[in-house]
């Protein structure tokens, strides 16, 4: 398989599953997310080849990033296009700040994705979000255990702590992209 | 935690993406940035006489500062988008800029040979440049936190675009209280003041805009 069947191929299968995803279904989203993982996970393992450790902590922090940046992708535009773009962008940002100029260069660029070997589990990060989870504002804290950990709905969760439905979900928002910030400091 | 059960939870209750995010930022964005840069202009420097908008000179910089905020304003939002080609807008924004150079230095064949310098200089030549780009700092504020909010990977580039958008606001501010009416004085000094906006905020992207 030459490397741009394999990217059509992976462009083919999310892109009716993206749109479902972006417009609220939450099944589509889950399995769409199993994918860019996937593919993330090749796509950063070249490229990574000095930090391996570090592989997963990295697929995560994109996987977060994209969460909260969904609402910047253009329908218009290849889904792994942006999915990449981002990756990419956050690989630059970890090279920064390990000060490791040289790795801007991408001489693996033209590799077949399909030669490197598949990942074999789903992947365990070292760093433990669950723990940067209970470092969060409170409120923050709790809006996102209750819908995205113990899955209620927005309004059972408004209903449950009194709050309005809004503010849950700018909590659960500004929670994430809190997350976000704090992986990004502690890598 | 296992990237299996971190994508269960970003899954679970998320809801729809949010639709025109672009858009949403940088409107209140630009919007905000020009009523306080109008409102500072005409209120600091003051309004131009009635009768100059009789002349072809304030519209020439209202149409300068117009087309090339709508340039850039695309350029932005292209550049707060991952993966989005952003170079058709530049080329656009650049030839805004190139057309009005070119406009100031046709203006200046019908000026007699000793009075060329004296025209581009006008009277205020040293505080235009300044003016725009104090005016086009609401804007700037503006449009940086706009894109904080959207996802730029390229940060110098997105500041760049971000001070050129806010520059031509700032440029159109000044325009209600600049009494200079040559079309070389604007191509020169208004320019002058657009490019400061958009190095400031190619200094600024970098160190404001990371994600």
């Amino acid at each position: 398989m030459s490397w741009d069947t394999a990217r059509d191929d992976f462009e083919a299968g999310l892109k009716p599953l993206w749109a479902r995803a972006q417009a609220g279904d939450e099944a589509a989203y889950r399995e769409s997310l199993r994918r860019i993982a996937a593919r993330l996970r090749s796509y950063l393992r070249r490229r990574m080849q000095s930090l391996p450790d570090e592989l997963e902590d990295l697929v995560q922090e994109t996987l977060l990033a994209l969460h909260l940046q969904r609402g910047t992708h253009d329908p218009a535009l290849p889904v792994s296009h942006w999915v990449l773009a981002i990756a990419r962008h956050k690989l630059v940002d970890l090279w920064r700040r390990r000060g490791r100029q040289e790795a801007l260069h991408d001489p693996l660029d033209e590799l077949d994705d399909s030669a490197m070997p598949a990942a074999a589990d789903e992947g365990s990060a070292r760093r433990d979000l669950v723990k940067l989870l209970d470092a969060l504002p409170a409120a923050q804290r709790q809006a996102i255990v209750l819908t995205k950990i113990e899955g209620l709905s927005v309004a059972e969760a408004a209903l449950r702590t009194g709050a309005s439905e809004s503010a849950i979900k700018v909590q659960v928002h500004r929670g994430l992209k809190r997350l976000a910030q704090r992986v990004r400091d502690e890598s | 935690m296992k990237t299996e059960a971190l994508i269960d939870m970003l899954a679970r209750q998320a809801g729809a993406a949010p639709r025109a995010l672009a858009a949403r930022r940088l409107t209140p964005a630009v919007a905000g940035g020009l009523l306080l840069g109008v409102t500072a202009a005409l209120a600091w420097i003051g309004p131009i006489p009635a009768a100059l908008y009789a002349e072809p000179g304030p519209w020439i910089k209202f149409a300068y500062a117009g087309a090339l905020a709508a340039a850039a304003l695309w350029w932005v939002a292209r550049l707060g988008r991952p993966a989005a080609p952003a170079a058709a807008p530049a080329r656009l924004a650049a030839a805004v800029v190139v057309v009005v150079l070119l406009l100031g230095a046709a203006s200046l064949w019908a000026v007699p040979d000793g009075e060329r310098l004296a025209t581009v200089l006008g009277h205020s030549w040293v505080t235009c440049p300044l003016s725009v780009l104090a005016l086009s700092l609401p804007a700037l504020a503006g449009t940086l936190w706009a894109l904080r909010g959207l996802a730029p990977t390229q940060p110098r580039c997105a500041g760049l675009a971000a001070g050129v958008l806010a520059g031509a606001v700032g440029a159109f501010s000044y325009a209600l209280s600049c009494v200079e009416l040559a079309p070389s004085f604007v191509a020169v000094w208004y320019t002058a003041g657009i490019a400061a906006a958009g190095a400031l905020g190619a200094w600024l992207g970098p160190r404001l805009l990371r994600w």
